[in-house]
């Protein structure tokens, strides 16, 4: 077990796991300021209309409101992406979608600003409006923003090598399509922001404003409060509290930050603002409605010969993630296997829907999906096993994809083979009791994009690390924790580096006035980009504590070791002395060490001093070493940086920035499940599952990340799904979106496979994201497995899987999925029932394709 | 709306505060009592962080009117642990992974502590069906049961160390560190 | 979302509760597990002038037996402590099996009995926020003259979500009603409607009180069936009670109730004559499930289509009526 390191590789308590766990920890929401107001958002009843004018006088004068804010307040566009800014803290002239964002009432309490929305007067002027990306696509009038035409956010058409060739060099070629529906991320914790200005001491006026707010990008937040508020940065503090839950929905601005702002300045007081959980649905940017028509080529020997791939997403109302989302999808595609040729066809369009996003493993889920199905299909048809398929397609790294992406560790290779192992595949694939199967998929993920959204030379990451004069260390990072261990990471490496134990560490993160940059929680960049600034940052300080300590000691700085508190002359013995490291607090021999500041201090002066009367050693402790440090040096303190390597950043066609990675994951699953095959219900009894992080620096953490990746993959594949009716999302809540409960949730025993990246700290690479996209099709391989159909939609939810069951028999017909059938998907389902008919309802504009005459057929009376 | 006396005891403590009757538990603990501890996580009463125990019953704090529950015992995270020191059930959450944003945490604890108080030696099943109470979105569940597991483990040693007198109260944690990782792993 | 305002009526024995109804009518929502109130309150689905709190009236609650009288149950009396009476579980398996299938084992803690059988009925059109309702032009239900799920129809198909009813139904469950005229007895297959904006027959100055199991329903072999997409948490999705008394394999006697699919819960009547005195097995199962699915009509009111949820009340009734003749 021991692999030469004392603090990483060990399963560690998150740092900050008591805070969690006694309820004393603070999200925004818990926290308050003297004189707080609170915000409350009126949204848009319409999908896309024309705001003709906003009254809000009424409101206004209703006892107990402060302030209203409307888009005039804050005129400024924004976005996430620099190609992006097309949307506003309010509306200003236009909503986009039900939900959409149209003013904030400021007021002393809930309900006295709940009683003022309804006091707003606002005139629409109802435009058509569009629901179906392919419907969209083919809009000439209007336009939901007037500078993209049909309606397309971004299109992107690649070639790399040779694909018609390749489908020529095929023995079987598969064509399909098929349609993920629309999953969010429904984290715990609702969004919320708490902003509160100061008076400026000089000019007396309202000077630096402070925000609080559950992100997962405090520096892109204050970049972009910066270009709404039109104040300096330096003016903008952020701070990230605890955030209960990310997975990309919280790693852009989200509106309300920059609403909660505006309603401080206007209010002149602190303003906070939580979304209702309907609020948060609306705010959204989860993981879009996805149509993907997907033709593979292979030979009998497995080898694939070309792919084509024609993704078409349905992005919602704003631009957000979208470029890079439908970037990640064609980028991601072609990297996971050597696959020679690759046509890629993506189109991201806008719908007058809330805006997709980021969502955990970021434009590379559905595609995926889609793929590995597929793959499973041709598998079958030349008559291999699908764990070989995969074996036969493997890349050879160190190596660069046909679509310019270096891969230098890939423990691909391995995951298979010990999910195929620990699942007994061999044995127990197609010999399981009727009902019942085993399904294999693969996936990969980014450590980091190699290029951020904001082109600049700027390091991705920068760390400082302070250490006091009793060896206290102080780690400060713009590193957002968001529940996933970024703090714990950033506290190992640095013990890890510096040799000293963990209890030491203190780590102040996400707090732009005290905190270095860093660009942010997402494309599970952090572990790889702020754990090397991190571990550099340590190195430097360690090189100045080596000099001061080397001269103490007679020897050269090289000679000496760090490690569980000591500094010491290589092959010298004083940790022989202390092989316990769990146990180091309470029993270093020097005494000195720990035990808290106040004993260290009374001890310090006396021991040091015996000590320095007894000359030179091999060894000190870590803290006697800081202080000659100090001395020899003045204060104690160094800084870390990361930039990805120049090699990584990709190839130089349009839309190259997009997909590029120091280094990926890779992972690879069997599902188990059985279906029961009169009601289509799918249970999922385990899921093996292999991933490759580089190297596990807590192993807690890792199965925990690869765990909580293949469930949420599972609650995509079987129960989640945003269902919508005519722009209407009908379930806008937990009750109703249903995110799995412990019941139906399988054991998931997570495989660790270390590949020891060259590049990651310590070896390191991204274990939160790239397991999610193999669950999806692992489950729909595992389902043919079970009862040998094939789904081409999900999630499979029992009535798909039923229908594609009846289908296969060619049992008694049933409609249970409005004639689509889910092993050859058309177009997204509706909800049933009308929204508009007979003129009767809110006015909708003529035009309007969901406006209908007449009343539909009703679902299921006879 | 005019303000009513109402006196709750909560984690111990008698409070008497003036509250409007249309107040729901949960924001007079958060907002009058700054008790933030138990959380607003839905709005249809689905996810179970609010969760509470009123006279040992697990409940949603954010389906009770403050009012309604004059009279009866209200225990929330913030009355878990005791003399100063981790329960059993909130180290182990830490130590196994059971918490990862924590946000859910709170509630999960009360839902076990409630579970446990009931039935100290629950089965596998037993434990599942409890934890169907609340929603988590990070850790897919099964981290917590190994954290239960361990905490079940703790209590025990606790309890019969408690009947010789021979070791420590906190002593009996399992620890990840000293069981080695999961798995074969290299 | 706030709470709309209300005054809060705390009554301690049911006459002042009653009292408390006869004064303020229809301006008063009760409130017993609050499960069901509550988040229909923050959607203002209810704004009313009073709520009336059954927590403090101890002799609402409870599960007693009388010789010879068959059992009486206390509305208030939680969900779970009918999941867990062991009495109940020998006697009336049908009841504790339906009760330990509603939401979740927390929600089960605080839901009634009596909550459960006067719960509000149910459409994705309805349990919205204010804010939501408008878009959609608000229902027949609530603030409006539209039905989104029946087009052009003048009826609310709002759909009764309970689990408890249909087990009772089985039962041949009477509830005791309370009111200014005194109290009154009812069948349960009497309480409802079948209109899902006016579901119940219960007014608004009355209470029920109390649920009588009738000694002739018990030890019946019972069997719920429930199709939800989670284990756990959700409503119904469509629901199958069947009980069943048999003697040297023939049927002496047996019931079947579905729910979640209609604006009430429904006897299917006819099913106990095609199951009397005949020995069940595949073939007449399904006869029974066909007829079980002819009397659903779900409506687009829920999750999942219409059609598979008939389907699901077909293929559940099957094999709750085989698995009640199963032993």
């Amino acid at each position: 077990m021991d692999n030469g390191f004392s603090i990483i590789g060990k399963p560690t308590a998150m740092v900050d796991a008591a805070y969690k766990t006694t309820g004393s920890g603070k999200y925004t929401d818990d926290l308050s300021l003297p004189g707080m107001l609170v915000g409350k958002i009126l949204h848009s009843p319409y999908p896309h209309a024309h705001i003709k004018s906003i009254d809000t006088t009424r409101a206004e004068k209703l006892e107990g409101v402060v302030a209203v804010v409307i888009g005039k307040d804050a005129p400024n566009p924004y976005g996430i992406l620099p190609v992006g800014h097309d949307e506003h803290a309010l509306a200003l002239d236009k909503v986009r979608y039900v939900g959409d964002h149209v003013a904030c009432v400021v007021a002393v309490d809930d309900a006295t600003a709940d009683k003022a929305l309804e006091l707003i007067d606002v005139e629409y002027e109802v435009l058509p409006a569009y629901f179906d990306p392919e419907e969209s696509m083919k809009a000439e009038t209007h336009l939901i923003h007037d500078n993209k035409t049909h309606n397309i956010e971004k299109d992107y058409h690649h070639v790399f090598g040779d694909p018609e060739k390749g489908f020529a060099e095929a023995d079987h070629v598969a064509e399909a399509r098929f349609i993920a529906n629309e999953v969010t991320h429904a984290a715990m914790e609702p969004h919320s922001t708490l902003a509160s200005f100061e008076l400026d001491p000089h000019t007396g006026k309202m000077g630096r404003l402070t925000v609080w707010s559950s992100t997962q990008v405090p520096y892109y937040l204050q970049h972009k409060l910066s270009l709404v508020l039109e104040m300096p940065m330096s003016q903008i503090r952020v701070i990230k509290p605890l955030v209960g839950g990310g997975f990309g929905g919280k790693s852009e601005v989200i509106p309300l930050e920059i609403i909660a702002a505006v309603a401080a300045r206007k209010a002149n007081a602190p303003v906070k603002i939580t979304y209702t959980r309907e609020e948060v649905f609306w705010a959204h940017r989860g993981r879009p409605r996805t149509i993907i028509d997907l033709k593979t080529g292979v030979r009998n020997d497995g080898r694939i010969t070309s792919v084509k791939a024609r993704v078409v997403q349905d992005g919602g109302a704003y631009c957000s993630y979208g470029v890079v989302t439908i970037l990640y999808s064609g980028a991601l595609l072609g990297a996971l296997y050597d696959i020679p040729n690759i046509q890629y066809d993506g189109y991201r369009v806008l719908t007058n829907k809330p805006a997709c996003g980021a969502m955990r493993g970021h434009g590379t889920v559905n595609v995926r999906f889609a793929f590995e199905t597929q793959l499973d299909e041709l598998a079958a048809e030349i008559d291999m096993d699908p764990a070989e398929i995969r074996q036969r397609n493997l890349l050879t790294p160190p190596c660069v994809t046909v679509n310019g992406l270096r891969v230098q560790s890939y423990g691909l290779p391995e995951c298979i083979a010990r999910t195929v192992e620990r699942s007994g595949w061999k044995q127990r694939k197609g010999k399981l009791a009727k009902g019942r199967g085993l399904g294999i998929a693969c996936s990969h993920y980014v450590s980091g994009a190699a290029n951020s959204i904001i082109r600049s030379d700027m390091p991705h990451s920068t760390v400082n690390i302070k250490i006091d004069r009793d060896g206290g260390v102080v780690v400060y990072t713009g590193a957002s924790e968001i529940g996933q261990g970024s703090d714990t990471m950033t506290a190992q490496i640095a013990a890890e580096a510096l040799g000293c134990s963990l209890a030491r560490v203190r780590v102040i993160a996400a707090d732009t006035d005290l905190t270095p940059i860093d660009i942010g929680s997402y494309s599970s960049r952090v572990t790889f980009m702020a754990g090397n600034a991190t571990l550099r940052a340590a190195e430097e300080v360690k090189k100045r504590i080596a000099a001061a300590a080397a001269k103490k000691m007679n020897c050269a700085a090289d000679d000496l070791l760090f490690r569980d508190d000591v500094v010491s002359k290589r092959g010298s013995a004083p940790h022989a002395m202390k092989n316990n490291p769990g146990e180091e607090e309470e029993t270093t021999q020097a005494g000195a060490t720990v035990s808290g500041r106040v004993e260290g201090q009374i001890l310090r002066g006396s021991l040091q001093q015996k000590r320095k009367d007894e000359g030179p050693k091999d060894w000190m402790t870590f803290e006697e070493a800081v202080v000659a440090a100090i001395d020899f040096h003045g204060a104690l303190s160094g800084t870390g940086s990361y930039a990805p390597p120049q090699e990584a950043r990709g190839g130089k066609h349009k839309g190259a920035g997009v997909g590029p990675s120091p280094a990926y994951s890779y992972a690879a699953q069997v599902a188990e499940v059985s279906v029961d095959e009169e009601t289509g219900e799918v249970t999922v009894h385990k899921v093996w599952a292999a991933h490759d992080c580089g190297r596990a620096l807590n192993p807690v953490s890792v199965e925990g990340q690869i765990i909580g990746s293949v469930w949420m993959g599972m609650g995509q594949a079987l129960t989640e799904e945003m269902v919508w009716k005519d722009g209407m999302l009908m379930n806008p809540g937990l009750l109703e979106y249903r995110s799995p409960s412990s019941v139906e949730s399988p054991e998931v025993e997570p495989i660790i496979v270390e590949s020891i990246d060259p590049e990651g700290p310590f070896g390191a690479k991204e274990c939160s994201e790239g397991s999610l996209a193999a669950t999806i099709p692992a489950i729909a391989n595992a389902i043919y497995d079970a009862v040998g159909v094939r789904l081409h939609e999900c999630p499979f939810t029992p009535e798909r899987v039923l229908a594609a069951l009846r289908a296969k028999k060619n049992a008694k017909p049933l409609n249970l999925t409005e004639g689509i059938d889910p092993t050859a998907p058309v177009r997204f389902r509706e909800h049933g029932g009308s929204l508009w008919f007979r003129g009767k309802g809110p006015q909708r504009h003529a035009l309007d394709p969901s406006r209908r005459e007449g009343p539909e057929p009703a679902g299921g009376a006879d | 709306m005019k303000k009513e006396l109402v006196a709750l005891k909560i984690n111990g403590r008698s409070c008497e505060l003036a509250i409007e009757p249309n107040s729901l538990l949960l924001d007079v603990l958060r907002k009058d009592l700054d008790l933030t501890g138990s959380k607003r996580g839905c709005d249809d009463s689905s996810c179970g962080a609010c969760t509470v125990l009123l006279d040992g019953v697990s409940m949603l704090s954010c389906t009770l009117l403050a009012a309604s529950c004059e009279g009866q015992e209200i225990t929330t995270i913030e009355g878990v642990s005791e003399h100063g020191s981790l329960a059993a059930i909130q180290k182990a959450y830490g130590d196994w992974g059971g918490a990862q944003c924590g946000y859910c945490t709170p509630g999960f604890i009360m839902t076990v502590k409630a579970l446990l108080a009931e039935n100290p030696d629950p089965s596998e099943a037993d434990v599942r069906t409890a934890l169907s109470s609340n929603l988590c979105r990070c850790t897919g569940y099964n981290q917590m049961y190994e954290a239960i597991r361990s905490a079940i483990r703790a209590e025990r040693s606790a309890m019969a160390a408690a009947k010789e007198c021979l070791l420590p109260r906190a002593a009996g944690f399992s620890d990840p560190v000293s069981r080695g990782v999961r798995n074969d792993k290299t | 979302m706030s709470l709309p305002q209300f005054k809060f009526l705390r009554p301690r024995t049911v006459d002042e509760a009653v009292g408390d109804l006869a004064k303020h009518a229809a301006k008063v929502r009760i409130l017993a597990g609050g499960t069901d109130l509550i988040p229909s309150m923050q959607q203002k689905l209810f704004e009313p002038e009073y709520v009336l709190d059954l927590r403090r009236i101890p002799g609402l609650r409870g599960i007693r037996s009388q010789a010879n009288a068959g059992v009486e149950i206390g509305a208030a009396t939680p969900l779970s402590e009918i999941e867990r009476s062991s009495f109940l579980q020998g006697h009336y398996s049908v009841l504790s099996q339906a009760a330990a299938t509603v939401a979740s084992p927390l929600l089960r803690n605080m839901g009634t009995v009596g909550g459960n059988i006067c719960l509000d009925t149910r459409c994705l059109w309805y349990n919205q926020s204010l804010t939501w309702r408008k878009g959609c032009g608000f229902c027949i239900k609530k603030d409006g003259d539209l039905c989104h799920v029946a087009p052009g129809g003048t009826k609310c198909w709002a759909v009764f979500s309970g689990d408890t009813p249909a087990a009772l139904l089985c039962l041949e469950a009477e509830v005791e009603i309370v009111g200014p005229e005194g109290v009154r007895r009812m069948p349960l297959a009497q309480f409802y409607t079948g209109i899902g904006d006016n579901y119940r027959k219960l007014q608004p100055n009355e209470l029920l009180t109390r649920v009588f199991l009738p000694t002739s329903s018990a030890d019946y072999h019972g069997v719920y069936r429930k199709l939800r997409v989670r284990g756990s948490i959700d409503y119904p999705l469509a629901g199958v009670a069947v009980v069943m008394k048999r003697s040297n394999g023939h049927v002496v006697d047996a019931r079947l109730a579905i729910t979640a699919v209609n604006p009430a819960p429904m006897l299917v009547k006819a099913a106990s004559g095609i199951l009397a005195g005949k020995m069940v097995d595949d073939s007449l199962a399904e006869v029974v499930g066909d007829l079980a699915a002819r009397t659903a009509k779900p409506l687009t009111t829920s999750a999942l289509t219409p059609e598979y949820r008939r389907e699901m009340i077909r293929v559940f009734t099957k094999r709750a009526v085989l698995a009640a003749a199963s032993n």
